[in-house]
């Protein structure tokens, strides 16, 4: 099973406006949390764990940490 | 749905663009964005340069033009045209449709079948799928398939979320009919449970045009629109994108039994550069066999963005000679059409702003 701090690391190389980030960073609070940070997030979503997210969930995230949740458990 | 027809074969193309140059990077200076977050959205989405209509130029004059173009350029007596399929979702009236208005603009026989459909990203290839059909089975000899649309005139100027994606442009091409025999294979799909996210929701019958649909509304992004503009989730639209688009590729070719070695260009509606070349890394192509300019330099032209990849990018392998081609529109409805064939040569006229300086 992949620790959440190894998903944000993958997340944070494909998505730079998670680079200080933490699990418990708000998205909102994010400076570069925009409509292009949502799309890096679903392809970065899709070409590491084949997974389709959509608005309504990206949209129900609240932290980091929400969206990491988002990752099937092995 | 899939479809297999021969017998029919692309002889000409042309596209006329906006006559107005819009700068990505200098339209969001002048609006107090700041240039790292321009060049930004720049880089990964390949926002640059987009082509505008000026306010009294519409779907129908670009696709005037580009016919006038195109039926000069191969001296196309007029009589000899059939049909005319006219592509839009941005058509000068919702009654009478565009392919009457420029029947009569063209000056063409009563004896012409003319009519609209309603599809936008992905109608090019749906049009040339009703153009191959009249072809090769109602026994028409030429149709004159237009497709196009003016996008930038529904966005609202402050939705910085899809105000800067959308050119605006207008295509022309000649299907006639031909005994060569070659299969060109067709699919389409359709998820209208999804059509809320791309969508105009009021000027039509169900919401008509009101004080009430001029009041503005702002997302968390602080992008504004009111119901009279194009509104757009992206994500959702993206989604959509990643879960059929490379499946369809895929389907398309193996029902025409192509393997990627033998396919000589990935033609995609140019939606963004980002778009582009996730499909195109998703389902397997190098990267340089599917061509990824035309955003960059017109902007998302919608159902005319296929065409514009044919002349642009395209243009000079195939007008000296045939290409295997599989290409695949997809966006509003949510839908997306594709295809796989040989086509070519195509006599292919340059692409131009309308109206010319």
């Amino acid at each position: 099973m992949i620790k959440q701090t190894e998903s944000l690391v993958r997340l944070q190389k494909d998505v730079d406006c998670f680079l200080s980030a933490t699990l418990d960073t708000p998205l909102a609070t994010l400076p570069q949390w925009d409509s292009l940070a949502v799309l890096l997030v679903i392809s970065h979503y899709e070409a590491n764990y084949k997974i389709q997210l959509n608005s309504r969930q990206i949209h129900e995230c609240k932290t980091v940490r929400d969206l990491l949740n988002l990752i099937p458990t092995q | 749905m899939k479809s297999v027809i021969k017998n029919f074969k692309i002889s000409a193309m042309a596209l006329s663009t906006g006559s107005i140059t819009k700068s990505y990077i200098e339209d969001g200076l002048a609006r107090d964005i700041p240039r790292a977050k321009l060049e930004r959205m720049s880089k990964t989405i390949g926002l640059n340069i987009r082509k505008t209509v000026t306010n009294n130029i519409t779907t129908l004059d670009l696709c005037e033009d580009a016919s006038r173009r195109l039926l000069k350029s191969q001296d196309v007596d007029i009589a000899s045209l059939d049909a005319i399929i006219f592509v839009t979702q941005t058509p000068d009236f919702s009654q009478p449709n565009n392919a009457s208005l420029l029947h009569g603009r063209l000056g063409l026989n009563e004896d012409v079948m003319a009519y609209d459909i309603s599809v936008g990203c992905s109608g090019w290839v749906y049009g040339l799928h009703q153009a191959a059909m009249l072809c090769a089975h109602s026994g028409l000899g030429r149709v004159l398939l237009c497709a196009g649309d003016t996008l930038s005139q529904l966005t609202h100027p402050q939705d910085q979320s899809i105000d800067p994606i959308f050119g605006d442009a207008g295509s022309a091409t000649l299907v006639e009919r031909s005994g060569d025999g070659k299969d060109v294979y067709f699919m389409f799909g359709t998820v209208g449970g999804m059509s809320s996210a791309i969508k105009v929701p009021a000027g039509g019958a169900r919401e008509p045009f009101s004080l009430k649909t001029k009041n503005e509304t702002k997302d968390e992004f602080g992008n504004i629109n009111t119901p009279e503009n194009l509104q757009m989730n992206g994500a959702d639209v993206f989604n959509f994108t990643l879960r059929e688009v490379p499946q369809a590729i895929r389907s398309v070719m193996a029902l025409a039994n192509y393997p990627i070695s033998e396919v000589d260009a990935l033609v995609l509606h140019q939606a963004n550069k980002f778009v582009v070349q996730t499909i195109a890394q998703n389902t397997g192509f190098d990267l340089k066999n599917v061509p990824n300019t035309v955003f960059e330099k017109y902007g998302n032209q919608s159902s005319a963005s296929i065409p514009c990849v044919l002349i642009d990018s395209l243009g000079s392998q195939l007008s000296n000679k045939p290409m295997k081609v599989v290409a695949c529109g997809y966006g509003v409805g949510l839908s997306w059409a594709a295809f796989a064939g040989e086509i070519g040569p195509i006599a292919l006229c340059p692409v131009q702003p309308y109206p010319r300086p």
